[in-house]
């Protein structure tokens, strides 16, 4: 009986593996990318019967790491590749092929938005992160604990945040605060919690059970609206990546003219992020 | 009076305990039952996700799983057999014999996350494999590796000692012994054994998560180097993370349902065989 | 019985047991050596050390034995009283026609996956620990204490089985004996079967901890997974309603593929999971051994 089992094993192995094309294209990386990418790589196997996988671990960091390490082909980031990166995978010549743009919003419960804070300065975040800020109260809001939900370390909606606020992740200070992963769960916690609030890609804020602040900067607010962020005026808007290792060739370039093209613009609309006709060169503005 | 009130309380706290046991444990199945079972068709099990779960089926899912658990099994079967073979024939009255035992008792108690950490040093990493769906099959069939073995151990055990005796009486050496009597006899163990492994490698997110499985785009691996699976239990953890639409809801329950039939149907054919040497065993 | 020397299965049976052993042995040592780099840099710190903070190089593990100790003990306590008096209903009061069904259902049950357990947990679980605790002001949902509930649940049918076990393993003898000496059911169970079946319970109770410990998806997703909460005292009960990480949390979260590559940062990952190993190993050899002592009683 097992002799059996094994041979309809082996012969499925078998017959999969010829059945299969020697090539597959490998992506992995942010799962705010992920969303465009993964459904563009349904209608290219549909379509073109190519073998694409998609993964999304480690998020931004893993697609750097894996591309650079020569296990996947096309890495999705949502932040640039850094010098260090850079430095760390000295084989790997990293082309940023962007996709579209996005914005990191930070997101609050029902209670914090109707009780009054529709807005935030760097510097009111830079207390609730260093945790010199507790209350919603001392920044005109409600009497209640602040419940800050930090995004994972190497995320690259993490790296956003940090960036804008303190200019380069390494200057972030230790902090330690209960994690989420990926968007679903960020935003499930954040609307299940009173006083909750985290960083979450803009396109995710439904406004029904989760909020998107606006930044005040410079004394006015700023909403993580499309206008705000095709112009770079909301300052934690962020460019979609699609990394290649050196110029795309064969089914990677095939992925990335798909992504460029109309119909992988539109997926990027779709899902609720800009696509690259809505960018707009920044106006000469004080940032 | 008093006396009787004891007896009276402690059947009643007792009776209570159980059922409540018994409630907590059907109301989780019911719950799940309820959410899951409006995703369940015949085409989501033959179709393939679509809409990154929002859309489709697990199709490839259950493939994966199935991938994994048939090479759980090629590698703990054999594995399973040469220790339970040592323990109770080769090994009978050696000093060895207990730290064995010991040995799989303690493999049984290891976190399964350990195994998994240990796969991404080992396929991942030192043999270059990528995610590779052997890698996670090894790492299963090694986790699993002590329930297949007591139960087979104990089955040889219960094996009447006239079978063994009547064949060194007709001039068997001992491997003969084993070869023509002892595991054709046994072959019961080794099936309620593996069935009870298999249930447990099923449900086994940890151990594949970091060496085998990824979320989507696999479908039947070609070759060992980077060739992942997807599977069943990868896929409701990621969704519970990471899903992209409301409608995504009654998928994960479907699936969540789906990996529990896998689980409970593994089990209950393995049932009979061992309540069976459950009871026997025990002479009360 | 006619014993040749070698044989092709004598072979192979060595052959495969010393794989199987390899195996295990290599992997323990494996976690040793890879974790050298955080001893050295830390030495017994890296288990009293109450700070963790990987870019700075700071590794303390404490916090996270604190939330998986605590974890597992909320379970405990739960799951334990609720789990053996079940067992002793089963195995004492229950007639016999049911015992079968009762006894499959609950071994069928022992079976549920822990991703589906996570998923309840996120998806239910949270949200009624949070309502429930209202008054105390949680942060969130995600605490030690919502775990710990999530992994009693979770273990209960663990405890009902080898509870059950332990009864049976109480010779029909010594109750036959019991009641004719004049004592009803209630007292004979009380005073007749338990004494003697305490050493399996204990075992029951320390196998079923084995597993707690070790629980990771489940646990991952309601726990918080918020470093360096360790408490100002170690008895205080205010710990429990925050959030909190245990040591199989960390190791199933995003720093186990960042910290890859990084010697120091690596060691600390593979460092916790041999306290992680250690621990699992001692409960479990402990439970063993209390079962080798029932059984011994048993015959």
């Amino acid at each position: 009986m097992k002799k059996r089992l094994l041979i309809i094993f082996a012969s499925t192995v078998l017959l999969g593996g010829l059945s299969l094309r020697a090539d597959v294209l490998k992506i992995n990386g942010s799962t705010t990318v992920n969303l465009p990418v993964a459904e563009a790589s349904e209608i290219l196997r549909a379509e073109k019967k190519m073998e694409i996988q998609v993964d999304t671990q480690g998020g931004s960091s893993g697609g750097i790491s894996m591309l650079g390490e020569g296990l996947v082909q096309i890495g999705m980031i949502s932040k640039h590749v850094s010098e260090a990166d850079r430095a760390k995978f000295l084989a790997c010549k990293y082309k940023e092929i962007q996709i579209g743009a996005d914005a990191v919003a930070m997101i609050v419960s029902k209670d914090v938005w109707d009780g009054g804070v529709k807005s935030l300065t760097k510097e009111q975040l830079a207390g609730i992160y260093e945790g010199k800020i507790k209350n919603w109260k001392d920044v005109g809001g409600p009497n209640r604990r602040i419940a800050f939900f930090n995004k994972e370390p190497g995320r690259g909606t993490w790296e956003v945040f940090v960036h804008w606020i303190y200019g380069d992740p390494k200057k972030a200070p230790a902090v330690s605060f209960p994690e989420v992963g990926g968007n679903e769960e960020t935003r499930n916690k954040v609307a299940s919690t009173k006083g909750a609030l985290s960083q979450l890609s803009s396109s995710w804020a439904d406004n029904q059970k989760v909020f998107a602040l606006s930044l005040k900067v410079e004394g006015k607010d700023i909403a993580p609206a499309t206008e705000n962020i095709a112009t770079g005026k909301y300052p934690m808007s962020r460019p979609l990546f699609i990394l290649t290792n050196g110029e795309p060739a064969g089914d990677a370039k095939t992925m990335v003219d798909f992504m460029l093209s109309d119909r992988g613009q539109e997926l990027v609309k779709k899902h609720g992020y800009l696509a690259l006709a809505q960018l707009k060169p920044a106006t000469p503005e004080k940032k | 009076m008093r006396r009787k009130l004891i007896h009276h309380l402690l059947r009643l706290v007792t009776a209570l305990c159980a059922v409540c046991a018994c409630s907590v444990l059907a109301i989780i199945v019911w719950a799940i039952w309820v959410r899951g079972w409006p995703a369940i068709s015949w085409q989501f099990f033959t179709e393939q996700i679509r809409l990154v779960g929002a859309a489709g089926g697990i199709f490839y899912n259950l493939i994966g799983t199935g991938i994994l658990l048939l090479t759980a099994l090629a590698v703990s079967a054999p594995l399973a057999t040469g220790i339970a073979l040592m323990h109770g024939v080769y090994w009978q009255h050696s000093r060895h014999r207990d730290k064995l035992t010991v040995v799989l008792y303690v493999l049984n108690g290891v976190p399964s996350i350990l195994f998994g950490i240990f796969g991404m040093i080992v396929f991942v990493q030192w043999l270059g494999w990528g995610k590779s769906w052997l890698s996670g099959g090894m790492l299963l069939g090694f986790m699993i590796l002590p329930t297949v073995t007591v139960a087979l151990m104990e089955r040889i055990a219960s094996l009447p000692r006239q079978y063994v005796e009547a064949a060194a009486a007709l001039g068997l050496t001992q491997s003969q012994t084993v070869r023509s009597v002892i595991l054709p006899q046994s072959v019961s163990g080794l099936i309620t054994g593996s069935l009870l492994g298999l249930a447990r490698a099923a449900g086994e997110t940890a151990p594949i998560m970091f060496t085998a499985t990824i979320f989507a785009g696999a479908t039947i691996p070609g070759g060992i180097k980077e060739n992942p699976v997807l599977s069943l239990p990868y896929h409701i953890f990621i969704l519970a993370q990471d899903s992209f639409d409301p409608s995504v809801g009654s998928k994960v329950w479907g699936t969540a349902l789906s990996l529990l039939a896998v689980v409970f149907i593994l089990n209950l054919i393995a049932l009979p065989a061992r309540l069976k040497i459950h009871e026997e065993a025990r002479p009360g | 019985m006619l014993r040749r020397r070698w044989s092709a299965t004598k072979v192979a049976s060595y052959v495969f047991t010393l794989v199987a052993l390899a195996a295990a042995v290599g992997m323990v040592a494996l976690f040793v050596i890879q974790s050298l780099p955080v001893w050295r840099h830390e030495g017994s710190g890296f288990v009293t050390g109450t700070e963790w903070f990987y870019r700075d190089g700071k590794f303390g593990a404490a916090p996270m034995i604190y939330g998986t100790v605590a974890v597992a003990a909320i379970a405990l306590l739960l799951a334990a009283p609720l789990g053996m008096g079940a067992a002793v209903f089963i195995s004492e009061f229950l007639p016999r026609q049911f015992r079968l069904l009762v006894k499959g259902s609950i071994e069928l049950l022992a079976g549920i996956p822990s991703v589906v357990y996570g998923l309840l947990g996120i998806l239910l679980l949270r949200d009624w620990v949070y309502e429930a605790l209202e008054a105390y002001e949680p942060l969130s949902g995600d605490t030690l204490l919502t775990a710990g509930i999530l992994l009693a649940v979770m273990i209960l049918p663990t405890v009902v089985t080898l509870a059950d076990d332990a009864l049976r393993g109480v010779p029909s003898t010594q109750r036959l004996a019991s009641r004719a000496l004049g004592l009803n059911a209630g007292e004979c169970v009380l005073f007749t079967v338990l004494p003697q079946a305490l050493p399996g319970m204990l075992a029951a109770i320390l196998l079923a901890t084995g597993r707690a410990l070790g629980e990771t998806i489940a646990v991952f997703l309601i726990v918080g997974r918020q470093d360096n909460q360790w408490p100002e005292s170690l008895l205080s009960l205010k710990p429990l309603i925050e959030a909190g990480q245990t040591l199989t949390t960390k190791l199933g979260g995003s720093e186990t593929n960042i910290a890859y590559g990084e010697p120091l940062h690596w060691g600390a990952m593979v460092g916790l999971g041999l306290l992680l190993l250690a621990l699992a190993v001692v409960v479990t050899i402990l439970g063993v051994w209390l079962q080798r002592i029932s059984s011994r009683h048993a015959t």
